[in-house]
């Protein structure tokens, strides 16, 4: 099953813990499994549209899915999916 | 409450008066125990944005992968971000809410005449609407 890294701030809707073994053969069916589990992680990760909130990039092992197939992006049992903020600002 | 200990600090405010005038950024990290993150390590990042970095920051995706990874390699959380405001005080913009993430907390550092003046820390709320000042303590406070 591919593992899901889950961000210290949102430990607190996944039993605390740090990492999440999901089921899924794409990064949407594994995002989906993760929040299906926790229902607080989703308005952590996604909109009241169900799109990705705009901070919220999306890795499969080093790869920004965004850059692969997006949430079609398929997924293996060794995978490890990041969720990784956009951050940037400015006086 | 966020509390920096000295050497992430004096890491935070060199990174802040180096780049200086332009803005700088970086990751904090450190334990959190209930209400109280203490910044025990400061990476200082690259400035990745492409036009006038005076005014602007911006955070590679892979650079805070890379500071996540470092936290978990040292059983560390990542605790929030820190930034420099050049010759300005250490708010929280309009540019650096619309940007930001709710899940952290910021430091803004303000540097003045390439010295360390004062710095915030702000909590942003998931709309990305408001952020909400938050208890910080450093070395220089």
């Amino acid at each position: 099953m591919p593992k899901i890294l889950i961000p210290t701030p949102l430990r607190q809707f996944a039993d605390k813990r740090d990492t999440v073994e999901v089921s899924g053969a794409t990064v949407g069916e594994a995002l989906a499994a993760l929040t299906t589990a926790h229902p607080d992680m989703k308005k952590n990760l996604f909109n009241d549209e169900g799109k990705l909130r705009s901070f919220v990039n999306v890795y499969l092992n080093d790869e920004d899915i965004r850059f692969l197939e997006k949430d079609k992006t398929a997924v293996g049992a060794g995978d490890t999916i990041s969720i990784v903020p956009s951050i940037a600002g400015g006086r | 409450m966020i509390k920096i200990e000295q050497e992430a600090w004096d890491l935070m405010v060199a990174h802040a008066r180096k780049t200086y005038p332009n803005e700088c950024c970086g990751a904090m990290l450190g334990p959190i125990d209930g209400g109280t993150k203490t910044v025990r390590v400061a990476l200082p990042l690259e400035n990745a944005y492409p036009g006038a970095q005076r005014e602007r920051y911006e955070l590679r995706p892979e650079d805070l992968l890379y500071a996540e990874r470092e936290a978990r390699k040292n059983g560390m959380d990542l605790i929030g971000i820190f930034h420099s405001h050049p010759d300005c005080d250490a708010y929280f913009s309009k540019t650096d809410l619309e940007n930001s993430c709710p899940w952290y907390s910021f430091v803004v550092l303000s540097i003045q005449k390439g010295q360390f003046h004062h710095a915030n820390s702000w909590l942003p709320n998931m709309e990305q609407t408001e952020a909400a000042q938050e208890e910080l303590e450093h070395p220089n406070a």
